[in-house]
C-alpha cells in the first residue's frame, strides 16, 4: 500500500495515529484490498478446520485482524472468519498455551463481540474462553479491551 | 444449564473487577459542577467501550464505564407473562427505594430491568470487591425470589379458585 501523503499525529495521550491525507476513494480501495485478503485468509482457514485444525485456524485468523479500518465490512468479515474457528475450538486450555500472548488482547475483543450477538452457542463458547483466558492473561486484559476505542474490532 | 450460570457470573464479575478503576473527575462543562461522566456521555474522551455480556437470547448484562462511573443494567430472564410481570413489579418496587440501596438507579436503562450506576465516591467509601460481591450476590438471589413468588402467586390463586367454586358443588 502507498501512502502518498501521511503524517504522525500524536493523540492525547501521547499515542500515534498515522493519518492519511488522502482522498475517500483511496480508503475505498483499502476497504475492497482488506476484504479482498479476508476472503483468501477465510479460504485458508476452512481448509485448516476441514483438516481438523482449529488452532491454527483460530491463530490465522486473529493474525490479520485489521484494527485500523472504520469501515463495518472489513470489521464484519474479519468477525466472520473469528467466529467460524472460534466455535470449531474444543480444547480451550491447548488453544491459550498455542496462542502467543500478543493475541489475547486482540482475541478478548472479539470475545467480546462474540458476548453481545446473543446467540446461545456462540455465547456459551465465548463464555468458556473468557474465562480461561483472564485466568491467564489477567484483568489488564479486558481492561484494555475496554479502553482501547481506536482499535475496535 | 448451571454451568453457565457460573460462566456468565464469572465473566460479569472479571469485567467489573477490570472495569472498575474510577476517580474523581470534575465536569468539564460547567465549574464546580461534579457528575457521573457515563449518564451523560458529553465528551468522548472520557467513556470506555460499553460492553454486552448475553448468557442466551433472553439473558443480558450491559457494563458501560467511564472515568469517574460505572453504569451496570441487567435483564433477568422471563419465562412466561407471569413472570413477566412479578419481575416487573418487584424491580419496581426494589428501585424506587433506591436511596436505601445507594447503588441503584431510580430507573433501569431502556431494554434493562434493573441498573446499578457506581460512582468514585462509592469506591473511597466502600470496598471494591464488596460491591461488586453485592451485584452478584443480587444476580444469583434475583432468580430465586422470582421463582418463590411466582409460586406463591399460584398456590394462593388455586386456593381461592378452590374456595370460591366450592359453593357452585
Amino acid at each position: 500500500m502507498l501512502f502518498t501523503q501521511c503524517s504522525i499525529v500524536r493523540g492525547k495521550w501521547g499515542d500515534c495515529e498515522l493519518r492519511m491525507a488522502g482522498d475517500g476513494s483511496q480508503e475505498a480501495d483499502n476497504a475492497e484490498a482488506i476484504i479482498s485478503r479476508i476472503e483468501q485468509k477465510s479460504q485458508k482457514i476452512e481448509t485448516l478446520l476441514k483438516q481438523s485444525k482449529p488452532v491454527e485456524a483460530l491463530k490465522m485468523a486473529l493474525e490479520g485482524s485489521p484494527p485500523n479500518t472504520k469501515d463495518e465490512r472489513c470489521k464484519s468479515a474479519n468477525w466472520i472468519a473469528v467466529h467460524r474457528a472460534l466455535m470449531a475450538v474444543r480444547d480451550v486450555d491447548g488453544m491459550l498455551a498455542y496462542l502467543d500472548p500478543e493475541y489475547y488482547d486482540i482475541l478478548m475483543k472479539y470475545l467480546y463481540r462474540g458476548l453481545s450477538t446473543g446467540d446461545r452457542p456462540t455465547c456459551e463458547q465465548c463464555l468458556k474462553i473468557h474465562e480461561k483466558l483472564t485466568d491467564k492473561a489477567g484483568p489488564g486484559c479486558i481492561l484494555r479491551s475496554l479502553a482501547d476505542t481506536v482499535n475496535t474490532v | 444449564m448451571a454451568n453457565t450460570l457460573r460462566l456468565y457470573l464469572t465473566c460479569i464479575r472479571n469485567t467489573m473487577e477490570a472495569a472498575m478503576c474510577l476517580q474523581n473527575f470534575p465536569c468539564q462543562e460547567v465549574e464546580r459542577h461534579n457528575k457521573p461522566e457515563v449518564e451523560l456521555k458529553t465528551s468522548p474522551e472520557l467513556l470506555m467501550n460499553p460492553v454486552l455480556i448475553c448468557r442466551n437470547e433472553a439473558e443480558k448484562c450491559l457494563v458501560e464505564t467511564s472515568i469517574n462511573s460505572l453504569r451496570v443494567s441487567i435483564k433477568v430472564k422471563q419465562s412466561d407473562e407471569l413472570e413477566n410481570i412479578l419481575t416487573k413489579k418487584f424491580l419496581r418496587f426494589l428501585s424506587m427505594r433506591a436511596e436505601a440501596f445507594q447503588v441503584l438507579r431510580r430507573k433501569p436503562v431502556q431494554g434493562y430491568d434493573i441498573s446499578f450506576l457506581f460512582t468514585n465516591y462509592h469506591c473511597e467509601d466502600m470496598h471494591k470487591h464488596k460491591l461488586i460481591d453485592f451485584v452478584m450476590q443480587f444476580m444469583e438471589d434475583i432468580d430465586k425470589e422470582i421463582s418463590e413468588l411466582k409460586l406463591s402467586v399460584n398456590t394462593r390463586g388455586h386456593l381461592v379458585a378452590t374456595e370460591f367454586l366450592k359453593q357452585f358443588i
